[in-house]
């Protein structure tokens, strides 16, 4: 059985290439099918905004990537409740439908995979 | 046990110094490295052209070293690789560039070596940051 | 499944201790390195964040780098070298490198 691995992103979007890189590490991951679960933790759930313009930046599109995780397979997504609020931010301005996980629940998450990269 | 190495940071980071010593060490433990694979900033680790005073570290010169010696598979990420300016002479004939800044025993592939490595391996030990 | 959690920002600028300590699990354990043995520091909240964690969940620092900075440690931190940090990483399930 394939091992599962879990990619905890924690970086703004439009921080540099840490945001991008850590989705096509998952991306990479759901077109080799391989079981991998994302989760969008800290300043990484600033991803999730629906009301970004990127073009302003001369950025391309993160969450078009974003949205291509379930086409690629990758369907376990997480975001930190706390990090939400925190930042005044709601689940239901999120771009992506992500499962909302309280402290202990991240915690089961994390115990639940295999490997963890936290980028 | 057979571990995966990924470099996340620059040669001038601690945490890349530290990455070479954790590989040497689990190395000389008798544990097997199935991967080392520099992704994001760490691929300027496999920089050819990285140039240090004599008096200092020269990590990207021991990483060499240490992958020859050992035989080791070290897989530089190609998408980070180019947007950062590290090439091989394929890649850098490909796009024109004057200069290939990527040589043995550096192999320049995709994301999917990463998520092999971890397969292969029985632990996926990341290094980044400071 | 315990998970070793390796950190290396100073917790002084960097909200990943904070994050780490809030998701670390009973059995789980800390590596410091680099910046983050600066959680050490004695009188600091860092410091006494850590001394509060439940007593199940192990507390270790890189020698090298406590050794650089000339800390005062407290005494339920285990030093390791990096024989030791190779070991730990097979004694624990997985290593959760926060990058």
């Amino acid at each position: 059985m394939s091992k599962s691995l879990l990619i905890i992103s924690r970086q703004a979007p439009w921080s540099g290439p840490s945001a991008r890189e850590a989705l096509d590490i998952a991306l990479a991951g759901g077109a080799f099918d391989l079981p991998v679960g994302m989760l969008f933790l800290d300043d990484g759930v600033f991803q999730l905004s629906g009301a970004q313009q990127p073009a302003s930046l001369q950025q391309k599109d993160l969450s078009a990537n974003l949205q291509a995780l379930p086409m690629f397979g990758v369907e376990a997504l997480y975001v930190s409740q706390r990090s939400l609020e925190e930042r005044g931010l709601h689940q239901s301005s999120s771009s992506l439908a992500v499962e909302l996980l309280n402290d202990t629940a991240l915690t089961a998450l994390i115990d639940r995979y295999d490997q963890v990269i936290t980028l | 046990m057979k571990f995966a190495i990924a470099l996340f940071s620059p040669p001038h980071a601690p945490s890349s110094r530290r990455a070479l010593r954790f590989a040497e060490a689990a190395v000389a433990g008798g544990h097997q490295i199935v991967r080392l694979f520099f992704y994001q900033d760490g691929v300027h680790s496999a920089s050819s052209n990285v140039v240090c005073a004599q008096d200092e570290l020269d990590l990207p010169g021991e990483w060499r070293e240490f992958v020859q010696a050992q035989h080791l598979d070290g897989v530089v990420c190609i998408a980070a690789a180019l947007r950062r300016g590290v090439l091989n002479a394929e890649e850098a004939q490909r796009y024109t560039r004057s200069a290939a800044n990527l040589n043995l025993p550096w192999e320049l592939s995709g994301l999917g070596q990463l998520h092999e490595a971890t397969q292969l391996a029985d632990r996926l030990v990341c290094f980044g940051g400071p | 499944m315990a998970t070793l959690h390796v950190l290396s920002h100073s917790p002084f600028t960097d909200s990943r201790l904070g994050s780490c300590l809030r998701i670390l699990g009973s059995q789980d354990a800390l590596l410091l390195c680099g910046d983050a043995v600066y959680a050490l520091q004695a009188g600091s909240v860092q410091r006494q964040a850590l001394e509060l964690m439940p007593e199940s969940t192990a507390l270790f620092a890189l020698d090298e780098d406590v050794q650089a900075r000339g800390l005062d440690l407290p005494a339920r931190l285990t030093q390791v070298d990096y024989c030791g940090f190779v070991a730990l990483s097979c004694q624990y399930d997985k290593v959760n490198t926060w990058l």
